[in-house]
Protein backbone atom coordinates (compact mmCIF):
# COMPACT_ATOMS: atom_id res chain seq x y z
CA UNK A 1 0.00 0.00 0.00
CA UNK A 2 1.33 3.42 -0.91
CA UNK A 3 0.42 6.11 1.56
CA UNK A 4 -0.93 9.23 -0.14
CA UNK A 5 0.94 12.13 1.45
CA UNK A 6 -1.23 14.77 3.08
CA UNK A 7 -1.48 18.02 1.16
CA UNK A 8 -2.67 21.49 2.04
CA UNK A 9 -2.04 22.77 -1.48
CA UNK A 10 -4.16 25.87 -2.16
CA UNK A 11 -6.95 25.49 -4.68
CA UNK A 12 -7.93 28.45 -6.81
CA UNK A 13 -11.29 29.24 -8.37
CA UNK A 14 -11.48 31.43 -11.48
CA UNK A 15 -12.01 35.11 -10.65
CA UNK A 16 -15.60 36.38 -10.69
CA UNK A 17 -16.30 39.96 -9.55
CA UNK A 18 -18.45 40.23 -6.42
CA UNK A 19 -21.61 42.12 -7.48
CA UNK A 20 -22.04 43.47 -3.95
CA UNK A 21 -18.66 45.21 -3.80
CA UNK A 22 -18.45 48.99 -3.62
CA UNK A 23 -15.10 49.02 -5.43
CA UNK A 24 -12.96 46.41 -7.20
CA UNK A 25 -9.24 46.25 -7.77
CA UNK A 26 -7.58 43.68 -10.02
CA UNK A 27 -3.87 43.11 -9.45
CA UNK A 28 -1.76 41.08 -11.88
CA UNK A 29 1.93 40.29 -12.20
CA UNK A 30 1.82 40.59 -15.97
CA UNK A 31 -0.03 42.57 -18.58
CA UNK A 32 -2.77 40.26 -19.69
CA UNK A 33 -3.75 37.11 -17.81
CA UNK A 34 -4.02 33.94 -19.82
CA UNK A 35 -7.08 31.79 -20.34
CA UNK A 36 -8.72 30.24 -17.31
CA UNK A 37 -8.06 33.06 -14.85
CA UNK A 38 -11.60 34.40 -15.16
CA UNK A 39 -14.96 32.73 -14.72
CA UNK A 40 -17.02 32.32 -17.94
CA UNK A 41 -18.35 35.65 -19.18
CA UNK A 42 -15.85 37.69 -17.15
CA UNK A 43 -13.06 39.63 -18.84
CA UNK A 44 -10.60 42.43 -18.18
CA UNK A 45 -13.15 45.11 -19.05
CA UNK A 46 -15.12 44.12 -15.92
CA UNK A 47 -12.30 45.61 -13.84
CA UNK A 48 -11.99 49.33 -14.50
CA UNK A 49 -9.19 49.54 -11.96
CA UNK A 50 -6.26 47.27 -12.83
CA UNK A 51 -2.73 47.20 -11.54
CA UNK A 52 -0.13 45.26 -13.49
CA UNK A 53 3.61 44.84 -13.77
CA UNK A 54 5.47 45.93 -16.90
CA UNK A 55 9.09 45.23 -16.10
CA UNK A 56 10.53 48.09 -18.10
CA UNK A 57 12.56 51.15 -17.21
CA UNK A 58 10.18 53.32 -19.22
CA UNK A 59 7.49 52.80 -16.57
CA UNK A 60 7.66 56.03 -14.62
CA UNK A 61 6.24 56.73 -11.18
CA UNK A 62 2.88 58.45 -11.42
CA UNK A 63 0.40 59.87 -8.92
CA UNK A 64 -1.93 57.29 -7.37
CA UNK A 65 -5.14 59.27 -7.75
CA UNK A 66 -8.23 57.79 -9.38
CA UNK A 67 -9.21 54.45 -10.88
CA UNK A 68 -7.77 53.19 -14.13
CA UNK A 69 -5.01 50.99 -15.45
CA UNK A 70 -1.65 51.40 -13.74
CA UNK A 71 1.70 49.84 -14.50
CA UNK A 72 4.56 49.14 -12.16
CA UNK A 73 8.20 48.30 -12.74
CA UNK A 74 8.33 45.36 -10.36
CA UNK A 75 6.29 43.43 -7.85
CA UNK A 76 8.20 45.21 -5.05
CA UNK A 77 7.10 48.54 -6.55
CA UNK A 78 3.51 47.35 -6.83
CA UNK A 79 3.36 45.85 -3.32
CA UNK A 80 4.72 49.01 -1.71
CA UNK A 81 2.12 51.21 -3.38
CA UNK A 82 -0.65 48.67 -2.68
CA UNK A 83 0.10 48.85 1.05
CA UNK A 84 -0.03 52.64 0.81
CA UNK A 85 -3.31 52.53 -1.12
CA UNK A 86 -5.02 50.03 1.24
CA UNK A 87 -4.06 52.03 4.33
CA UNK A 88 -6.34 54.80 3.05
CA UNK A 89 -9.10 52.47 1.77
CA UNK A 90 -12.52 52.02 3.38
CA UNK A 91 -14.75 48.94 3.78
CA UNK A 92 -16.42 47.56 0.67
CA UNK A 93 -13.34 46.94 -1.51
CA UNK A 94 -12.73 43.57 -3.16
CA UNK A 95 -9.28 42.59 -4.30
CA UNK A 96 -8.67 40.14 -7.17
CA UNK A 97 -5.18 38.78 -7.72
CA UNK A 98 -3.92 36.86 -10.75
CA UNK A 99 -0.35 35.74 -11.27
CA UNK A 100 2.36 33.37 -10.18
CA UNK A 101 1.77 31.71 -6.83
CA UNK A 102 4.49 33.62 -4.91
CA UNK A 103 3.17 36.93 -6.25
CA UNK A 104 -0.47 36.11 -5.47
CA UNK A 105 0.34 35.28 -1.85
CA UNK A 106 2.59 38.34 -1.50
CA UNK A 107 -0.41 40.47 -2.45
CA UNK A 108 -2.61 38.47 -0.04
CA UNK A 109 -0.14 39.23 2.76
CA UNK A 110 -0.23 42.98 2.06
CA UNK A 111 -4.05 42.87 1.98
CA UNK A 112 -4.23 40.87 5.22
CA UNK A 113 -1.87 43.29 6.93
CA UNK A 114 -4.19 46.09 5.81
CA UNK A 115 -7.09 44.33 7.60
CA UNK A 116 -8.76 42.54 4.68
CA UNK A 117 -10.26 39.09 5.27
CA UNK A 118 -10.20 36.10 2.94
CA UNK A 119 -13.79 36.79 1.86
CA UNK A 120 -12.69 40.20 0.57
CA UNK A 121 -10.12 38.82 -1.86
CA UNK A 122 -10.00 36.25 -4.64
CA UNK A 123 -6.70 34.68 -5.60
CA UNK A 124 -5.84 32.83 -8.78
CA UNK A 125 -2.36 31.39 -9.25
CA UNK A 126 -1.44 30.42 -12.79
CA UNK A 127 1.44 29.47 -14.99
CA UNK A 128 4.20 26.92 -14.57
CA UNK A 129 4.77 26.24 -10.84
CA UNK A 130 7.54 28.44 -9.48
CA UNK A 131 7.86 27.94 -5.74
CA UNK A 132 9.63 29.50 -2.85
CA UNK A 133 10.98 26.59 -0.87
CA UNK A 134 11.84 27.00 2.78
CA UNK A 135 14.52 24.65 4.12
CA UNK A 136 13.32 23.18 7.42
CA UNK A 137 16.95 22.56 8.44
CA UNK A 138 18.52 26.00 7.97
CA UNK A 139 15.46 28.27 7.38
CA UNK A 140 16.89 29.52 4.09
CA UNK A 141 14.25 30.41 1.52
CA UNK A 142 15.09 29.24 -1.99
CA UNK A 143 13.16 31.23 -4.59
CA UNK A 144 12.20 30.17 -8.10
CA UNK A 145 12.13 26.40 -7.58
CA UNK A 146 10.57 24.49 -10.51
CA UNK A 147 11.72 20.94 -9.78
CA UNK A 148 10.91 18.27 -7.19
CA UNK A 149 14.48 18.31 -5.85
CA UNK A 150 16.58 21.37 -5.18
CA UNK A 151 19.93 22.00 -3.54
CA UNK A 152 19.44 24.38 -0.61
CA UNK A 153 21.45 27.54 -1.16
CA UNK A 154 21.68 27.92 2.61
CA UNK A 155 23.08 24.58 3.84
CA UNK A 156 23.74 22.61 0.67
CA UNK A 157 21.51 19.59 1.35
CA UNK A 158 19.27 18.24 -1.36
CA UNK A 159 15.70 19.15 -0.50
CA UNK A 160 12.60 17.40 -1.66
CA UNK A 161 9.70 19.84 -2.07
CA UNK A 162 6.86 18.57 0.11
CA UNK A 163 3.25 19.20 -0.83
CA UNK A 164 2.89 21.53 2.13
CA UNK A 165 2.32 25.27 1.67
CA UNK A 166 2.60 27.93 4.37
CA UNK A 167 0.06 30.67 3.65
CA UNK A 168 1.64 32.81 6.36
CA UNK A 169 5.19 32.58 4.99
CA UNK A 170 4.32 32.08 1.33
CA UNK A 171 6.73 29.15 1.10
CA UNK A 172 6.63 25.42 0.41
CA UNK A 173 8.31 23.02 2.80
CA UNK A 174 11.67 21.59 1.77
CA UNK A 175 13.05 18.55 3.66
CA UNK A 176 16.38 16.79 3.16
CA UNK A 177 15.78 14.06 0.62
CA UNK A 178 18.52 11.57 1.50
CA UNK A 179 18.55 11.83 5.27
CA UNK A 180 17.82 8.10 5.75
CA UNK A 181 20.14 6.82 3.03
CA UNK A 182 22.80 9.44 2.19
CA UNK A 183 23.37 9.82 -1.52
CA UNK A 184 20.24 7.92 -2.56
CA UNK A 185 18.26 10.42 -4.62
CA UNK A 186 15.23 9.83 -6.79
CA UNK A 187 15.10 11.25 -10.30
CA UNK A 188 14.48 14.98 -10.53
CA UNK A 189 11.15 15.93 -12.11
CA UNK A 190 9.40 19.17 -12.92
CA UNK A 191 6.91 20.36 -10.31
CA UNK A 192 3.32 20.08 -11.47
CA UNK A 193 0.59 22.55 -10.57
CA UNK B 1 -35.63 22.04 28.14
CA UNK B 2 -32.81 24.53 27.89
CA UNK B 3 -29.49 23.06 26.84
CA UNK B 4 -26.48 23.07 29.05
CA UNK B 5 -25.67 23.25 32.69
CA UNK B 6 -27.94 25.13 35.06
CA UNK B 7 -26.80 27.73 37.58
CA UNK B 8 -28.59 28.69 40.76
CA UNK B 9 -28.23 32.43 41.24
CA UNK B 10 -29.15 34.75 44.07
CA UNK B 11 -30.13 38.37 43.52
CA UNK B 12 -27.45 40.30 45.43
CA UNK B 13 -28.75 43.67 44.40
CA UNK B 14 -31.49 45.08 42.19
CA UNK B 15 -31.50 48.83 41.69
CA UNK B 16 -33.38 51.16 39.41
CA UNK B 17 -30.67 52.98 37.41
CA UNK B 18 -33.21 55.09 35.49
CA UNK B 19 -36.97 55.02 35.03
CA UNK B 20 -37.77 51.58 33.56
CA UNK B 21 -34.16 50.31 33.72
CA UNK B 22 -33.25 47.91 36.50
CA UNK B 23 -29.74 46.63 37.10
CA UNK B 24 -29.52 43.13 38.56
CA UNK B 25 -26.44 41.85 40.30
CA UNK B 26 -26.50 38.07 40.50
CA UNK B 27 -24.14 35.82 42.44
CA UNK B 28 -23.98 32.05 42.87
CA UNK B 29 -26.52 31.01 45.53
CA UNK B 30 -23.92 28.74 47.18
CA UNK B 31 -21.19 31.40 47.04
CA UNK B 32 -19.09 29.40 44.55
CA UNK B 33 -17.28 30.85 41.56
CA UNK B 34 -19.42 31.42 38.49
CA UNK B 35 -18.33 30.37 35.00
CA UNK B 36 -16.49 33.21 33.24
CA UNK B 37 -17.99 34.79 30.13
CA UNK B 38 -16.53 36.84 27.29
CA UNK B 39 -18.18 40.19 26.49
CA UNK B 40 -21.37 39.75 24.47
CA UNK B 41 -22.47 36.61 26.35
CA UNK B 42 -26.00 36.11 27.66
CA UNK B 43 -27.71 33.86 30.18
CA UNK B 44 -31.28 32.61 30.13
CA UNK B 45 -33.23 33.04 33.35
CA UNK B 46 -36.02 30.69 34.32
CA UNK B 47 -38.71 32.96 35.75
CA UNK B 48 -42.26 32.02 36.81
CA UNK B 49 -43.38 33.77 33.59
CA UNK B 50 -41.14 31.64 31.32
CA UNK B 51 -37.57 31.76 30.01
CA UNK B 52 -35.92 35.09 29.22
CA UNK B 53 -32.42 35.71 27.88
CA UNK B 54 -30.43 38.75 28.99
CA UNK B 55 -27.00 39.99 27.98
CA UNK B 56 -24.38 40.16 30.71
CA UNK B 57 -23.13 43.71 31.17
CA UNK B 58 -20.32 42.33 33.28
CA UNK B 59 -19.35 38.79 34.18
CA UNK B 60 -16.77 38.06 36.82
CA UNK B 61 -16.42 34.63 38.45
CA UNK B 62 -15.94 36.23 41.89
CA UNK B 63 -18.04 39.40 41.72
CA UNK B 64 -20.92 37.82 39.82
CA UNK B 65 -23.00 38.75 36.80
CA UNK B 66 -24.67 42.06 36.06
CA UNK B 67 -27.50 42.76 33.66
CA UNK B 68 -29.74 45.72 32.90
CA UNK B 69 -33.39 44.96 32.18
CA UNK B 70 -35.84 47.37 30.62
CA UNK B 71 -39.46 47.17 31.68
CA UNK B 72 -41.41 46.65 28.45
CA UNK B 73 -45.15 46.84 27.98
CA UNK B 74 -45.44 44.29 25.16
CA UNK B 75 -43.23 41.76 26.88
CA UNK B 76 -44.08 38.18 27.69
CA UNK B 77 -44.01 39.12 31.34
CA UNK B 78 -40.33 38.50 32.13
CA UNK B 79 -39.27 42.13 32.38
CA UNK B 80 -42.39 43.03 34.37
CA UNK B 81 -41.64 40.23 36.83
CA UNK B 82 -38.02 41.43 37.21
CA UNK B 83 -39.18 45.01 37.81
CA UNK B 84 -42.22 44.46 39.98
CA UNK B 85 -41.69 41.20 41.87
CA UNK B 86 -38.07 40.08 41.94
CA UNK B 87 -36.31 41.22 45.12
CA UNK B 88 -32.86 41.09 46.67
CA UNK B 89 -32.23 37.62 48.11
CA UNK B 90 -34.47 35.80 45.62
CA UNK B 91 -33.01 32.68 44.03
CA UNK B 92 -33.46 31.99 40.31
CA UNK B 93 -32.27 29.28 37.92
CA UNK B 94 -30.26 30.27 34.88
CA UNK B 95 -28.21 28.70 32.11
CA UNK B 96 -24.45 29.00 32.02
CA UNK B 97 -23.36 31.93 29.79
CA UNK B 98 -23.37 31.44 26.03
CA UNK B 99 -21.89 33.88 23.57
CA UNK B 100 -23.37 34.44 20.11
CA UNK B 101 -22.21 38.05 19.85
CA UNK B 102 -18.48 38.00 20.51
CA UNK B 103 -15.95 40.63 19.47
CA UNK B 104 -14.00 39.44 16.42
CA UNK B 105 -10.37 38.73 17.30
CA UNK B 106 -8.99 39.84 13.92
CA UNK B 107 -10.79 43.19 13.81
CA UNK B 108 -8.72 46.35 13.30
CA UNK B 109 -11.54 48.49 14.62
CA UNK B 110 -14.86 47.82 16.34
CA UNK B 111 -17.82 49.94 15.28
CA UNK B 112 -20.70 49.62 17.74
CA UNK B 113 -24.21 50.86 16.95
CA UNK B 114 -26.91 50.39 19.59
CA UNK B 115 -30.49 51.49 19.96
CA UNK B 116 -32.10 51.88 23.40
CA UNK B 117 -31.53 48.93 25.72
CA UNK B 118 -29.34 47.40 22.97
CA UNK B 119 -26.65 49.23 24.93
CA UNK B 120 -26.17 46.19 27.21
CA UNK B 121 -23.70 44.17 25.09
CA UNK B 122 -21.94 47.43 24.17
CA UNK B 123 -21.32 48.11 27.86
CA UNK B 124 -19.65 44.71 28.12
CA UNK B 125 -17.66 45.38 24.93
CA UNK B 126 -16.33 48.79 25.91
CA UNK B 127 -15.45 47.65 29.43
CA UNK B 128 -13.38 44.88 27.83
CA UNK B 129 -11.82 47.17 25.20
CA UNK B 130 -10.91 49.78 27.82
CA UNK B 131 -9.17 47.07 29.89
CA UNK B 132 -7.10 45.63 27.02
CA UNK B 133 -3.37 46.29 27.44
CA UNK B 134 -1.73 48.68 24.98
CA UNK B 135 -0.22 46.33 22.39
CA UNK B 136 -3.60 44.59 21.95
CA UNK B 137 -5.78 47.69 22.11
CA UNK B 138 -8.20 47.84 19.20
CA UNK B 139 -9.86 51.22 18.58
CA UNK B 140 -13.61 51.42 18.86
CA UNK B 141 -16.34 53.88 17.99
CA UNK B 142 -19.76 53.70 19.59
CA UNK B 143 -23.01 55.30 18.48
CA UNK B 144 -25.96 54.99 20.84
CA UNK B 145 -29.43 55.98 19.62
CA UNK B 146 -31.82 56.97 22.36
CA UNK B 147 -35.19 58.59 22.84
CA UNK B 148 -34.62 62.34 23.39
CA UNK B 149 -35.75 62.08 27.01
CA UNK B 150 -33.26 59.29 27.72
CA UNK B 151 -30.00 60.63 26.26
CA UNK B 152 -28.66 61.58 29.68
CA UNK B 153 -29.38 58.06 30.98
CA UNK B 154 -27.27 56.50 28.23
CA UNK B 155 -24.53 59.11 28.57
CA UNK B 156 -24.25 58.19 32.24
CA UNK B 157 -24.20 54.43 31.49
CA UNK B 158 -21.55 54.74 28.77
CA UNK B 159 -19.46 57.21 30.77
CA UNK B 160 -17.25 58.33 27.84
CA UNK B 161 -13.60 58.87 28.68
CA UNK B 162 -11.62 61.75 27.20
CA UNK B 163 -10.60 61.00 23.62
CA UNK B 164 -13.08 58.16 23.16
CA UNK B 165 -15.47 58.11 20.25
CA UNK B 166 -18.67 57.54 22.19
CA UNK B 167 -21.71 59.39 20.86
CA UNK B 168 -25.29 59.43 22.11
CA UNK B 169 -27.79 60.54 19.47
CA UNK B 170 -31.35 61.60 20.20
CA UNK B 171 -33.65 59.62 17.91
CA UNK B 172 -32.94 57.34 14.96
CA UNK B 173 -34.19 59.76 12.32
CA UNK B 174 -31.27 62.12 12.83
CA UNK B 175 -28.64 59.56 12.06
CA UNK B 176 -27.09 58.73 8.68
CA UNK B 177 -25.74 55.17 8.84
CA UNK B 178 -24.45 55.33 5.26
CA UNK B 179 -22.15 58.29 5.94
CA UNK B 180 -20.79 56.57 9.05
CA UNK B 181 -20.26 53.18 7.40
CA UNK B 182 -18.70 54.69 4.25
CA UNK B 183 -15.91 56.19 6.34
CA UNK B 184 -14.74 52.98 8.04
CA UNK B 185 -11.22 51.66 7.37
CA UNK B 186 -10.51 48.15 6.08
CA UNK B 187 -10.73 45.54 8.82
CA UNK B 188 -13.60 47.21 10.67
CA UNK B 189 -16.16 44.92 12.29
CA UNK B 190 -19.66 46.22 12.89
CA UNK B 191 -21.85 45.18 15.83
CA UNK B 192 -25.45 46.27 16.15
CA UNK B 193 -28.04 45.64 18.82
CA UNK B 194 -31.37 47.39 19.17
CA UNK B 195 -34.82 47.50 17.61
CA UNK B 196 -35.16 45.28 14.51
CA UNK B 197 -35.93 48.28 12.28
CA UNK B 198 -32.72 50.03 13.29
CA UNK B 199 -30.59 46.90 12.85
CA UNK B 200 -32.15 46.22 9.44
CA UNK B 201 -31.31 49.78 8.37
CA UNK B 202 -27.71 49.36 9.57
CA UNK B 203 -27.36 46.01 7.79
CA UNK B 204 -28.89 47.39 4.59
CA UNK B 205 -26.52 50.37 4.62
CA UNK B 206 -23.54 48.05 5.17
CA UNK B 207 -24.62 45.69 2.39
CA UNK B 208 -25.15 48.59 -0.04
CA UNK B 209 -21.59 49.74 0.65
CA UNK B 210 -20.20 46.27 -0.04
CA UNK B 211 -19.40 45.20 3.52
CA UNK B 212 -18.94 41.41 3.61
CA UNK B 213 -21.45 39.59 5.85
CA UNK B 214 -18.59 38.24 7.97
CA UNK B 215 -17.90 41.77 9.25
CA UNK B 216 -21.48 42.56 10.30
CA UNK B 217 -22.78 41.15 13.60
CA UNK B 218 -26.18 41.66 15.20
CA UNK B 219 -27.95 40.63 18.37
CA UNK B 220 -31.74 40.52 18.51
CA UNK B 221 -33.81 40.96 21.61
CA UNK B 222 -35.94 38.04 20.50
CA UNK B 223 -39.49 37.75 19.40
CA UNK B 224 -42.22 40.28 19.32
CA UNK B 225 -45.78 39.20 18.72
CA UNK B 226 -47.90 38.64 15.64
CA UNK B 227 -51.15 37.06 14.50
CA UNK B 228 -52.31 34.03 16.51
CA UNK B 229 -52.13 30.63 14.78
CA UNK B 230 -52.42 26.92 15.48
CA UNK B 231 -49.38 24.72 15.93
CA UNK B 232 -49.77 20.99 15.24
CA UNK B 233 -47.06 18.79 16.72
CA UNK B 234 -47.08 15.67 14.53
CA UNK B 235 -45.08 13.32 16.78
CA UNK B 236 -46.83 14.37 19.99
CA UNK B 237 -50.18 14.39 18.19
CA UNK B 238 -51.42 17.63 19.74
CA UNK B 239 -52.66 21.01 18.57
CA UNK B 240 -51.53 24.14 20.42
CA UNK B 241 -52.86 27.65 20.03
CA UNK B 242 -50.07 30.25 19.79
CA UNK B 243 -51.35 33.53 21.18
CA UNK B 244 -50.63 36.99 19.79
CA UNK B 245 -47.99 37.78 22.41
CA UNK B 246 -46.55 34.29 22.77
CA UNK B 247 -43.67 32.61 20.94
CA UNK B 248 -44.02 29.17 19.38
CA UNK B 249 -41.31 27.91 21.71
CA UNK B 250 -43.11 29.23 24.79
CA UNK B 251 -46.36 27.63 23.57
CA UNK B 252 -44.59 24.28 23.03
CA UNK B 253 -43.05 24.46 26.50
CA UNK B 254 -46.36 25.45 28.06
CA UNK B 255 -47.89 22.33 26.49
CA UNK B 256 -45.28 20.22 28.28
CA UNK B 257 -43.41 19.09 25.14
CA UNK B 258 -39.63 18.85 25.47
CA UNK B 259 -37.98 21.15 22.92
CA UNK B 260 -34.27 22.00 23.09
CA UNK B 261 -33.41 25.69 23.00
CA UNK B 262 -30.56 27.99 23.88
CA UNK B 263 -30.46 31.67 22.94
CA UNK B 264 -34.19 32.23 22.38
CA UNK B 265 -33.26 35.00 19.98
CA UNK B 266 -33.04 33.26 16.60
CA UNK B 267 -29.26 33.18 16.56
CA UNK B 268 -27.93 29.83 17.78
CA UNK B 269 -29.96 27.27 15.81
CA UNK B 270 -30.45 24.86 18.72
CA UNK B 271 -34.27 24.99 18.66
CA UNK B 272 -34.54 24.39 14.89
CA UNK B 273 -37.45 22.08 13.99
CA UNK B 274 -38.48 20.49 10.65
CA UNK B 275 -41.72 21.83 9.19
CA UNK B 276 -44.07 19.21 7.74
CA UNK B 277 -46.79 21.51 6.47
CA UNK B 278 -47.69 25.19 6.45
CA UNK B 279 -45.71 28.31 5.67
CA UNK B 280 -43.40 29.68 8.38
CA UNK B 281 -42.69 33.39 8.79
CA UNK B 282 -38.95 33.41 9.42
CA UNK B 283 -37.64 35.95 11.91
CA UNK B 284 -34.36 34.27 12.83
CA UNK B 285 -30.81 35.04 11.71
CA UNK B 286 -29.62 31.46 11.55
CA UNK B 287 -31.16 29.88 8.46
CA UNK B 288 -29.69 30.64 5.03
CA UNK B 289 -31.89 32.31 2.42
CA UNK B 290 -32.20 28.95 0.62
CA UNK B 291 -33.34 27.24 3.81
CA UNK B 292 -35.90 29.98 4.43
CA UNK B 293 -37.26 29.69 0.91
CA UNK B 294 -37.62 25.91 1.23
CA UNK B 295 -39.94 26.37 4.28
CA UNK B 296 -38.76 23.03 5.63
CA UNK B 297 -37.13 24.29 8.82
CA UNK B 298 -38.18 26.85 11.39
CA UNK B 299 -36.77 28.37 14.57
CA UNK B 300 -39.68 28.37 17.02
CA UNK B 301 -38.03 30.83 19.44
CA UNK B 302 -38.69 33.84 17.22
CA UNK B 303 -40.45 32.78 14.01
CA UNK B 304 -44.20 32.57 13.48
CA UNK B 305 -46.57 31.22 10.83
CA UNK B 306 -48.05 32.79 7.71
CA UNK B 307 -50.54 29.95 7.37
CA UNK B 308 -53.36 29.44 9.91
CA UNK B 309 -51.81 26.10 10.90
CA UNK B 310 -48.17 25.10 11.04
CA UNK B 311 -47.29 21.40 11.38
CA UNK B 312 -43.96 20.60 13.06
CA UNK B 313 -42.09 17.30 13.32
CA UNK B 314 -42.02 17.40 17.11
Amino acid sequence: MTAVPASNRPRYAPIAPDPRARAQLLVMDHDCPGDGAFAPGVNLADFPERWGIVAHALVLPEPLAGAGVKSFRSSAHLLALLAHRLAAETMGLRLYVVGSEPFVWDVARVATEAGMGRDEMQLFAMGRPVRRVSCVHCRHINPGVTTTLVTCAGCGVTLTVRDHFSRAHNTWMGVQCDAEAPGELPAVEDLIA
Amino acid sequence: MIDGQTLTLRVADAVLVAPGLRRLHLVAADGARLPPAAPGAHITLTLPTGHNSYTLVSADPEAGYEMIVRRTLQSRGGSRYIHDTLATGDVIAATVPHNLFALHSQARKHLLIAGGIGVTPMLAFIAHLRRSPAPFKVPFELHQLAAPAETSVFEALLDARPGERVHVHAGEGYFDFTALLAAQPLGTHLYTCGPAGMMNAVEAAAAALGWPDSHVHREDFGASGGEPFTLRLAKSGIDIAVARDQTMLAAIEAAGVDAPSLCRGGACGVCMVPVLDGLPEHRDHYLTSDERASSRLVMPCVSRSRSATLVLDL
